[in-house]
């Protein structure tokens, strides 16, 4: 039993009775109104406290803590690193190069066209409990890296100094690049799947990333200022709401889970117990336009699979029922009031369902990443 | 609004000193115990030659090296000297001579009487491992509990191959405790009616007594201040005349049981009315046949039907107790009814407007209690209380 706790990927499966996962499960199963067990709407997170800049040294750092006393903290550092040439990278920056001389001003164009390399940052998750090479911390740090390497803006009309995306910012010139290492490190115990703290977390770590100003030019040897006043932000922050709109920010990852036709976000431990589906949704701002776009879907194993089913009163012996309605147990049929393991895939109009409502004007997506762009910075 | 992201609460929490008038066990110091204000340090120390830190102090801190002192609980003396050294993190406390240390936070010590509600964590060959939050699991032996139908006779090997139908892994039970063993641990017993597996209902677990009643004490001091950053952890379930009763809720939920395990595990649960259990089968069942019947169900993990309406009643109340333990109020029935009251009111004095628009579950549900409406519904306790 421990060993398939390991396996699964969800944190580990808590003790749950089948009474109180059926309960769980009709309740969050009602039609339209789920109720949830602390009265949160389906779409409603915990509440949760942020600060940025808390680690002196680090480039850019978060904590950000629930409600419920975990608690993360991201801490991002910056290198600089020569550049392994690699066919794709040299041959682009040396179109850069030759463009170089007309474009003094356009800094960012003869970096729009260098595109930087997705294991240029590097992603370390520490969670207490855990080995760093057990299947939890190196599952998230991959579901969390991923759409952060991969999220480039599709928009012509985008900022030109984040157009190659993250990694096309991390590009010095040809010869040297940034690497950025970002440690996430989970303070508590995981009591529910941490997926989306960390995710947070590391979004506004990155949102208060600085990078020293570079001094030297084109293809010169790095050179940077040591005013640290001076430093520009990873992700280029604007004062003006509507621009920074419109900006490339990191991705967040939400986790959502689906029970009966019910569709909810950031889960507790004891509902992720229940759910039928538990997805990892990447969303960030499309560079170009205002709209959202998923980057990634990942789905995660929910733990409900391992749950111990309950016994219908007829077929317990200890019920003295069981005698008087035997006949009556069919196999395989539903008893209201039951738990039975959820088995099985996920429908398609429920996935659409979830992407929807991350997706849609006004939806989950954008007021998370309103509400991380609300937390003042530095 | 999905999401509330707020500014980093500084822990400003300021801890019961012993010295203080509101919680004073220095009944009859011989040595005269105030505080030298004018101290730089960070712990005041007392008058020099007792030597006694104030405030919190830590595991492993010596509390005072003067042999005048005994040592109380929390407490342990090297034998080959005179100081008193702390063992657990905690305010120190002095009664005439006799030094102890309250801890902050403790888990629940197990005393014969409790009820407890636990969940089965191992099963053995003829009990049943149980966590109470104790620092020891407690057992059950198959011995202690009712054998469905309420038969009395001698536990077979038949039995113990099927203990898994009265318990498995998982599985609540709310028990009594019976005897504590010399390690702390305890064995619990469910002879009774009222005891047994639970279902039907929401599972809760907060802070417990952690083994001594400070809790009420320490806590209503802190609240007392008004201060919004109230310290967290100091409430909790604490031992009480009534820790079962039934909740004739509002918005038509019906009744609902709510169990206070003196450990600080808590089941609320729709009420079991033992009535159709009985019509079903038979409609003339004699008194001494009703307890069989009763206890026929004793074992079922199959939930009844129960309406949406108790299903959000139970959520309030289960909401109500976060509020208060997150509060740092003590759990017992008298906080859980006002806040259960109060959160009713709060619902009336918001009023309608913003229930009706958030179509689509939008926005903030409107039975979440906690944030605004948390700090409205301390007030009304406190109020009461």
């Amino acid at each position: 039993m421990s060993a398939q706790r390991q396996a699964s990927s969800a944190s580990q499966t808590p003790h749950i009775s089948p009474a109180e996962l059926s309960y769980l499960w009709s309740s969050l199963a009602l039609p339209n109104n789920p109720i949830r067990p602390d009265g949160r709407s389906p779409t409603q997170f915990r509440p949760l406290s942020a600060e940025t800049d808390i680690l002196p040294g680090t480039n850019g750092s978060a904590r950000v803590g629930f409600a419920d006393g975990t608690q993360a903290i991201v801490g991002v550092k910056a290198e600089v690193e020569k550049t392994v040439a690699a066919a794709d990278v040299s041959s682009l920056s040396q179109r850069a190069q030759e463009q170089f001389g007309e474009n003094q001003d356009g800094e960012g164009k003869s970096s729009a066209t260098t595109t930087g390399h997705g294991s240029w940052v590097q992603m370390s998750i520490e969670i207490p409990g855990y080995r760093d090479d057990d299947a939890l911390p190196v599952f998230l740090s991959e579901m969390m890296r991923e759409p952060l390497v991969e999220s480039v803006s599709s928009g012509g009309n985008a900022d030109g100094e984040m157009a190659g995306g993250l990694k096309g910012r991390l590009v010095i010139n040809r010869r040297w690049h940034w690497r950025l290492y970002i440690d996430v490190l989970l303070l508590s115990q995981p009591l529910s799947y941490p997926l989306p703290l960390l995710s947070l977390t590391t979004h506004l770590a990155l949102l208060s990333t600085k990078l020293p100003k570079l001094k030297s030019l084109g293809e010169e040897d790095p050179f940077f200022d040591d005013d640290w006043d001076a430093a520009e932000y990873l992700y280029p922050r604007s004062q003006s709401r509507l621009a920074s709109a419109l900006q490339l920010r990191p991705p967040v990852t939400l986790l959502v889970i689906s029970v009966g036709e019910n569709v909810i976000f950031d889960p507790s431990r004891d509902e992720i117990a229940v759910a039928d589906t538990l997805l990892a949704i990447s969303v960030a701002r499309d560079g170009g336009s205002d709209a959202l776009k998923v980057l990634s879907i990942r789905t995660v194993d929910p733990p409900s699979r391992l749950t111990q089913p309950g016994m219908p009163n007829a077929e317990n012996p200890a019920s003295l029922e069981s005698a008087a309605v035997a006949e009556q147990a069919v196999n395989g049929e539903e008893i209201p009031g039951v738990w039975r393991p959820r088995r099985g895939g996920v429908k398609r109009n429920t996935v659409a369902k979830m992407v929807k409502l991350v997706l849609q004007k006004g939806g989950v997506g954008e007021e998370v990443l309103e509400g991380l762009e609300g937390v003042e910075v530095g | 609004m999905a999401i509330t992201i707020l500014p980093p609460v500084a822990d400003d929490v300021s801890y019961p000193d012993s010295d203080g008038d509101s919680m004073s066990m220095d009944s009859d110091g011989g040595v005269d115990l105030t505080t030298g204000g004018s101290r730089p340090h960070k712990r005041p120390r007392l008058v020099a030659g007792t030597d006694i830190s104030s405030g919190v102090i830590t595991p492993g801190e010596v509390v005072t090296d003067d042999p005048q002192w005994m040592r109380g609980h929390g407490t342990y003396t090297n034998p080959l000297s005179t100081s008193i050294i702390a063992t657990v993190a905690g305010t120190v406390q002095k009664t005439n001579k006799l030094l102890s240390v309250q801890p902050l936070r403790a888990r629940y010590t197990p005393e014969i009487g409790d009820l407890v509600v636990g969940r089965i964590v191992e099963v053995q060959s003829r009990r049943w491992k149980v966590d109470v939050a104790a620092p020891l699991l407690a057992q059950l032996p198959l011995s202690a509990i009712n054998l469905p139908g309420g038969i009395l006779r001698r536990r077979t090997s038949a039995d113990e191959l099927q203990i898994r139908t009265f318990f498995s892994e998982g599985d609540l039970v709310v028990a009594e405790v019976q005897t504590v063993h010399s390690d702390g641990a305890a064995s619990l017993h469910t002879r009774s009616l009222k005891y047994g597996k639970l279902r039907n209902g929401v599972f809760l677990a907060v802070t417990g007594t952690g083994g001594s009643g400070i809790s009420s004490s320490t806590v209503k001091g802190g609240i007392g201040a008004g201060s919004t950053t109230v310290s967290s952890g100091a409430g909790g379930v604490v031992r009480s005349r009534r820790q079962v009763w039934t909740v004739n809720t509002a918005n038509g939920g019906g009744d609902v049981d709510v169990i206070l395990g003196v450990n600080g595990y808590i089941w609320i649960s729709k009420h079991a009315t033992d009535t159709p259990a009985v019509s079903s089968t038979t409609e003339s069942v004699s008194i001494t046949r009703m307890e069989e019947m009763v206890s026929s169900s004793i074992y079922s993990s199959q939930n009844d039907a129960i309406p949406p309406q108790t299903r959000r009643e139970i959520a309030r109340l289960a909401q109500c107790i976060q509020v208060l333990v997150q509060g740092g109020v003590r759990v017992d029935e008298e906080t859980v009814m006002g806040a259960y009251e109060a959160s009713l009111q709060v619902d009336l004095e918001v009023g309608d407007d913003d229930y009706y628009d958030d179509d689509e579950g939008r926005g903030e549900g409107r039975e979440y209690l906690e944030g605004s409406k948390a700090q409205r519904i301390l007030e009304l306790v406190l109020e009461r209380g």
